[in-house]
């Protein structure tokens, strides 16, 4: 082999190595660039998926509080109402109380 | 070694080292990626977190605002229930007052106990009493200042001829009429209101 054929190797292998790592710096800067791409789709999916949870827990507050009150409200016009008829049964003797405290 | 062998494991040489060079490269690569998703996905998980937390929050606010709601407006029925009530007991007390005036028996000694009271009240030695037409058409007047003056020995007791303007009771008032107690049934329901209303709560409502 001549000393230009042993050049000439040596620069195709120079020429493949250098290719190789072109190559290698093209990939690397893609796997980058998806970084991003792949870091604002899975933002978007979960912080979706987070934000109709946060409203499925807001309708289910709205239900549960309506329901809730419901449930206060019938209690408390339960108690109410007992109360009144208590007090109503005790109109009289309050009456009379009354006139002694005024007739002295 | 001949210089072909020579060359050969030259340019391997070169091949070897760019492939791993090139294997480093995309390594680093691919190593950088998955750090940063993983920062990436820490930081979702806080800012879901954040949003639910958010919203449990507001949650238990909803919850709480119905309630707190009906338990005003509860509170509200209840007390204006409880107002009615009240006021219709007091106004039958003002009826059974005025009925009180029908037994004349019971209303005569009654008129007599709060002319003595407010003569004793205003310690004076010369007073006029002042009472209802009705009472002075109906009553024997004179009869009653005879049992007050009995009452209140040392007390000139006089009649006025201006009838006070009450559905029962007496004034009593000093002889140059400048001082004067009144004894009526409504200035006695008016002062005596708010005991009343006490009495009436605990009574009614077994309010302390």
């Amino acid at each position: 082999m001549s000393g230009l054929e042993t050049v000439k190797i040596i620069v195709n292998a120079e020429k493949e190595a250098s290719k190789m790592l072109n190559e290698a710096e093209a990939k690397a800067l893609e796997i980058r660039k998806q970084v991003d791409v792949a870091i604002a789709a899975e933002r978007e999916k979960r912080l979706s998926k987070a934000r109709k949870d946060a409203e499925s827990i807001l309708q289910q507050a709205e239900v549960e509080g309506k329901a809730e009150a419901g449930r206060v409200k019938t209690e408390s016009m339960e108690k109410i109402k007992n109360e009144l008829q208590k007090a109503s049964l005790a109109h009289q003797t309050a009456v009379k109380a009354l006139l002694a405290i005024i007739m002295g | 070694m001949t210089r072909l062998s020579e060359t050969g494991k030259f340019t391997e040489d070169i091949l070897t080292a760019s492939k791993e060079k090139a294997r480093q490269i995309v390594e680093e690569a691919e190593a950088e990626h998955r750090h940063l998703l993983e920062e990436a996905a820490s930081a979702l998980s806080r800012e879901e977190n954040e949003i639910l937390h958010n919203a449990q929050t507001e949650a238990e606010g909803i919850k709480r605002r119905d309630i707190s709601e009906v338990r005003h407006q509860a509170k509200l029925l209840e007390q204006s229930e409880k107002d009615k009530l009240l006021s219709s007991v007091l106004e039958e007390v003002k009826l059974r007052l005025r009925e009180s005036t029908k037994d004349q028996d019971t209303y005569f000694r009654y008129l007599i106990n709060l002319a003595t009271d407010a003569i004793s009240h205003l310690g004076m030695e010369h007073v006029a009493i002042h009472f209802t037409s009705e009472d002075l058409n109906r009553l024997n007047i004179t009869q009653l200042t005879r049992e007050v003056e009995k009452l209140a020995p040392r007390v000139k007791v006089e009649v006025s001829k201006e009838p006070v303007d009450a559905s029962g009771g007496v004034v009593v008032a000093s002889n140059d009429g400048r001082i004067r107690l009144v004894n009526t049934f409504e200035q006695r329901l008016e002062a005596l209101e708010p005991r009343l209303l006490i009495e009436a709560g605990r009574i009614l409502f077994n309010e302390k």
